[in-house]
């Protein structure tokens, strides 16, 4: 058995080239962060043509709903297939307060993503009373409700023939001025979702929230109020998803209910947000660039036929089957392995630990014996309980 | 309202609900066995639907007989599926990733179908198609009552297997208690695998019920799988009787409210019923214990 003696020095090594390594790991995330930023920022200026700005514009859309989801999906674990309800309704409140009540473009914009918001809550309320399955076939019923209510209420939302969406922006700019604008005002809103993400994450509110992600009943009655924290990031997640699909009627025009409120697109976001990863930051913006780059392509090669829904559909099996995770934390796992290896043994060793434990009893007898006399009986005793720590640390 | 057109409704609304049972009892019991709910069912219940038109237009079949390769195909992609796709997801996530599995297979069946037959909607031909007979003033089409006799018909066989067969025995077994019916000796693999099998072939006898009498195209399942969920949840996921109760209850009031609101407004029902459920009752109303945390 090695001594305590020539493992610590190792150990402390290990933990100084630990820190290079992930001073090393920090600086590269920095740069690409940064290389990204600039690359995405540049983009417009350097697309070929405006059909290319155009799909970048409807990527940086994906990416912006995918972003949205993700509060939901990310924080909770509770995966909705009906994030579409909150884009397409985020779509219709805007382009409604423009064309009935002729308001400014910009505040329908966000009055209609607070107004989805305040919507968000009942329906919050009613569908994280369940978990799981239920949730998932109640966020599916919510986009067909509002389907069918979008189609039959004709008077309002103009039915199947769909509503026409004003231009914000005057006559003078043209079509590929207007990607541009549309493709910068996408950046800043996923810029700020991701931002109150990052904030989320690290506070108090968002450990809760993963507390529920991991074991709700747990997280329960560890005192987290779990059913105020679900509702508060629904309704957020709710808004910012509206405000992505209300960004997304003024730059489309159109509002066909057909394709606002329709679970595909919601099938989109869960691919997304699962195939970059749904617990890190920047998962479904990767996410989006892939899943909304293959299916542009898929579209543009395979035309009117149903084959793209073929893709989509093998391409979902394929990331739940295999990837459930994503990419983000498979890299992740990946990096982790080029840096210096602690192998799977745990920082302490088992000869540590015993160690430890018997530095810690002696202690304890040493308390114990300061107001009561020790008896042979806690000496027998104290074999059985290192034989119970050591176990312990294998678990 | 008139007494005529109101029995019209109800009898209209059987018909519908004992259609809507029978695929209820095949989501409910996927969801016994493996407590996944299985989004593709009615992507399935289209398929086979599809394949009864498809024998009836190009060899000249009865729709009735593309049953017998039907329900023994859809029984083995039922097996299948469980034992290679879903048995494969990691038990802690297994709730929501079988639901995008399932998903993930419902996209696929619907791009293959529009891939294939294209987006038309097509429709059965039938010499029997516009007979009909009256009942106390209400016209029945013989058609409906056909795929209502299929469903009830696979709806007894489905209870016979379950209750008088030593298959069905181990099959409640092992969605009552997995771990005691492993210890009693049962392959809980295998029989759920069988389960999803049988599951499956109810979306395959149904789908030729479908087929007698309605338009069919490829994103028709998304007009089945909601009011199916709705269903399931209302009747207690897992609770055969209450799937079928749910089911007929939902199928006359929609059947009833299509009179005054049409056909788009009455459909609301299904998710009007769910989310008063849900304020209600999370659990549903037959469930218990195991829908609680589903």
């Amino acid at each position: 058995m090695p001594s305590v003696s020539d493992t610590r020095p190792d150990r402390a090594a290990l933990a100084a080239r630990q820190t290079r390594f992930d001073r090393v790991v920090r600086v590269v995330k920095v740069a690409a962060l940064l290389v990204v930023a600039v690359l995405v920022l540049s983009f417009p200026a350097t697309a070929a043509n405006p059909f290319i700005l155009s799909v970048g514009v409807i990527i940086a859309s994906y990416a912006a709903f995918a972003v949205g989801w993700n509060f939901v999906g990310g924080f909770t674990g509770y995966i909705s297939l009906g994030h579409a309800a909150y884009s397409g309704m985020g779509g219709y409140a805007t382009a409604l307060l423009i064309t009935r009540l002729e308001w400014n473009p910009w505040v329908s914009l966000v009055l209609g993503a607070v107004l989805v918001a305040v919507v968000a809550v009942p329906i919050g309320i009613a569908s994280l009373r369940v978990r799981g399955a239920s949730f998932v076939i109640v966020s599916i019923a919510v986009v067909l409700i509002l389907l069918l209510v979008s189609q039959s209420w004709a008077g309002l939302t103009n039915g199947s023939n769909g509503l026409r969406v004003p231009r914000p922006f005057g006559p003078e700019v043209l079509r590929p001025e207007q990607h541009q604008r549309f493709f910068y005002l996408f950046v800043a809103l996923i810029a700020v979702a991701l931002l109150v993400w990052w904030l989320i994450d690290r506070s108090r509110f968002g450990m809760g929230l993963k507390a529920i992600r991991e074991d709700e009943d747990k997280a329960q009655s560890l005192g987290v109020p779990t059913f105020a924290y679900k509702l508060v990031v629904f309704v957020v997640s709710a808004f910012f998803t509206a405000m992505a699909g209300g960004l997304y009627a003024l730059w489309f025009g159109n509002l066909d209910p057909v394709f606002q409120f329709s679970i595909l697109v919601g099938s989109y976001m869960v691919l997304m947000s699962l195939l970059g990863g749904i617990r890190s930051l920047f998962g479904p913006v990767l996410g989006a660039v892939i899943v909304g780059y293959a299916l542009e392509f898929f579209k543009v090669n395979f035309g009117d036929t149903q084959f793209h829904l073929v893709a989509l559909g093998l391409m979902l099996a394929l990331v739940v089957l295999f990837m459930p995770d994503g990419i983000i934390p498979a890299v992740a796992a990946g990096v982790k392995r080029l840096g210096p290896q602690a192998g799977s043994i745990r920082e302490m060793s088992a000869a540590d630990l015993l160690e430890d434990n018997r530095r810690r009893d002696r202690e304890a007898q040493e308390r114990a014996s300061r107001t009561e006399p020790a008896t042979s009986q806690a000496e027998d005793d104290d074999t059985t309980t290192e034989r119970e720590h050591v176990g312990g640390s294998a678990r | 309202m008139s007494a005529s057109l109101l029995l019209q409704g109800v009898i209209l609304g059987i018909l519908l609900g004992g259609l809507y049972a029978l695929l209820a009892a095949g989501l409910t019991l996927y969801f016994g066995v493996m407590r996944v709910v299985m989004i593709a069912h009615s992507a399935f219940l289209i398929l086979a639907a599809y394949i009864a038109w498809w024998m009836n237009t190009s060899l000249g079949l009865d729709p009735l007989l593309s049953l017998v390769v039907t329900v023994p195909s859809f029984f083995v992609v039922g097996y299948v599926m469980q034992r290679g796709l879903l048995s494969r997801l990691r038990p802690a996530t297994l709730t929501m990733m079988s639901v995008l599995l399932t998903f993930a297979i419902a996209l696929t069946i619907e791009g293959a179908l529009g891939y294939f037959f294209t987006g038309t909607q097509r429709r059965i031909q039938l010499s029997y198609a516009s007979a009909s007979f009256e009942v106390l003033g209400a016209q029945v089409a013989v058609v409906k009552l056909v795929a209502f006799g299929l469903a009830v018909v696979a709806l007894v066989a489905l209870w016979a297997v379950l209750k008088l067969t030593s298959f069905g025995q181990a099959l409640r077994a092992t969605i009552q208690h997995p771990e005691a019916a492993r210890l009693l000796g049962i392959d809980t693999d295998r029989i759920a695998g069988f389960g999803f099998g049988l599951g499956l072939a109810t979306a395959a006898i149904g789908g030729t019920a479908l087929s007698l009498d309605s338009t069919i195209y490829p994103s028709l399942h998304w007009h089945w799988i909601g009011p199916l969920m709705a269903i399931i949840v209302i009747g207690g996921l897992g609770s055969i009787p209450g799937a079928a109760i749910a089911a007929m209850l939902l199928g006359v009031s929609q059947a009833l409210l299509q009179i005054p609101l049409g056909t788009t407004w009455a459909q609301t029902v299904f998710y009007v019923a769910l989310f008063a459920t849900l304020m209600v009752r999370p659990q549903g109303f037959f469930g218990g214990r195991l829908a609680q945390r589903f």
